[in-house]
């Protein structure tokens, strides 16, 4: 009951104010940075499970050329007791098809990421943005109509499980198929005047994976909010939680998330 | 004879300075498939990059950057077409303010100018004096949609690749409507 009422807030905002944007807090879209600028993110998880525990990740990107770009992140948490690095990931997206119209645009990109973490693997629920070593491949197409962007997912996923990490006793599963729908609308401003108006995006997100060794399942909402400051700035607030299915030991199905990031455009040679 | 050498020598400069006047003076780009400031901030930074322009003024509602080049560079359309789609984006339109002194165009609508070719689509036989608003009609200066409907309307290889033979050479062809 509490989800439903959630959901139909959630749902009812998102009707209200019907604008959108593709700067995704959970997911990447398609669209690339532009060519030869370098983002600076840091991004900080709030996980409630049992306790609190906190994750903090670093991160860099890099866009090469306007269809290939690169994020190369680090992984800190006090997961396993003390806060310590527990690994690093390199995610790669190419962007393969692009039409634009006024206001308007299709795109599609094809991404990798590789990963690797010292954590020991606790569940089936697959995360390489710091619970376990592995790699990813996947598509994403984005559709942008004028302030509203939508943005769908798709991605296999595949750990290393080392003995060494395993823990007695736990499912052990080593693939994943991932999968997600994002929505994104501009909020403010309501009439573009200069660079330096605040921008202000909502957005509301499903994130789903699946095991399709045993079928186990779970969905995901993430509603968030996003600020632009000077068109160079972002801060991003969002929560994120279990609304259908479950994998057991799952460490993200109760969790928030605070990042800043700041670019830098066409500083490359 | 000192008289006639400071005129050889006077004229000569005057020559020189004047075999380049800026032609292009002023042009308006419409970015495609932009809407978010930092999108529009990336396009324009992106644009400055280029040596040879002078100043970028965005019209950030319609998506449009207005462009003003430096007196002294030739401009390189292209480029422009390039820095656009770095950032991401795409040339919907581009109307460059052109200033021409007598310049001919040919019954085939060719027409040459500061050593780009120019290719009318609504103009022959005829003089060219003074500014003129032009829009580029080539590839990833309009739409796509746009480029294939033009294509199939004026049926010719210079502008499917915006390259034809002038003078026995192979040459970059703008195509323009006026």
């Amino acid at each position: 009951m509490k989800y439903f009422l959630i959901t139909a807030a959630l749902l009812l905002s998102t009707g209200l104010f019907t604008q959108a944007q593709e700067l995704y807090v959970f997911t990447e879209p398609a669209s690339n940075m532009a060519a030869k600028s370098i983002g600076v993110r840091v991004t900080n998880e709030g996980i409630f499970k049992g306790n609190k525990m906190n994750r903090t990740i670093p991160e860099v990107m890099l866009s090469f050329n306007k269809n290939l770009m690169t994020h190369v992140q680090g992984f800190f948490s006090d997961m396993d007791g003390k806060y310590r690095l527990e690994g690093g990931s390199i995610y790669a997206k190419y962007r393969f098809m692009s039409v634009d119209g006024t206001q308007r645009h299709l795109r599609a990109a094809a991404f990798g990421r590789l990963s690797t973490s010292k954590r020991p693997v606790y569940t089936e629920d697959i995360n390489l943005e710091g619970d376990n070593s592995g790699i990813q491949g996947g598509i994403v197409v984005t559709q942008l109509l004028h302030k509203l962007a939508l943005s769908g997912t798709v991605a296999y996923n595949k750990a290393f499980v080392s003995d060494s990490r395993k823990i007695p006793g736990m499912l052990q599963a080593d693939q994943l198929i991932s999968y997600s729908l994002s929505s994104g609308y501009l909020v403010l401003p309501v009439v573009y005047k200069n660079y330096n108006q605040p921008n202000f995006n909502v957005y509301f997100e499903m994130l789903g994976k699946t095991n399709p060794e045993n079928g186990h399942t779970y969905v995901d909402f993430a509603p968030a909010v996003q600020t632009i400051i000077n068109s160079r700035t972002r801060i991003d607030l969002g929560y994120r939680f279990q609304v259908a299915g479950d994998m057991p030991g799952r460490y993200n199905r109760n969790m928030y998330l605070i990042r800043a990031e700041f670019n830098f455009f066409n500083v490359l040679k | 004879m000192k008289t006639l050498s400071y005129f050889i020598i006077l004229s000569a400069i005057l020559i020189s300075s004047t075999s380049f006047a800026q032609q292009i003076t002023k042009a308006e780009v419409q970015v495609n498939g932009l809407t978010c400031s930092m999108c529009s901030r990336a396009t324009e930074t992106s644009l400055k990059s280029l040596g040879f322009i002078d100043s970028v003024t965005p019209d950030l509602n319609r998506n449009v950057f207005v462009l003003a080049f430096k007196k002294d560079q030739p401009v390189d359309m292209d480029q422009i077409r390039d820095k656009v789609q770095d950032a991401g984006f795409s040339i919907g339109d581009l109307s460059a303010t052109m200033n021409f002194s007598n310049t001919t165009v040919d019954a085939e609508g060719i027409a040459k100018a500061d050593g780009n070719v120019y290719q009318f689509t609504n103009a022959k036989s005829k003089t060219l004096d003074g500014p003129v608003t032009a829009k580029v009609l080539d590839k990833d200066f309009i739409s796509a949609a746009a480029f294939k409907k033009r294509a199939a309307e004026l049926k010719s290889p210079a502008y499917l690749t915006g390259k034809g033979v002038v003078g026995g050479k192979e040459t970059r062809i703008f195509h323009l409507s006026i």
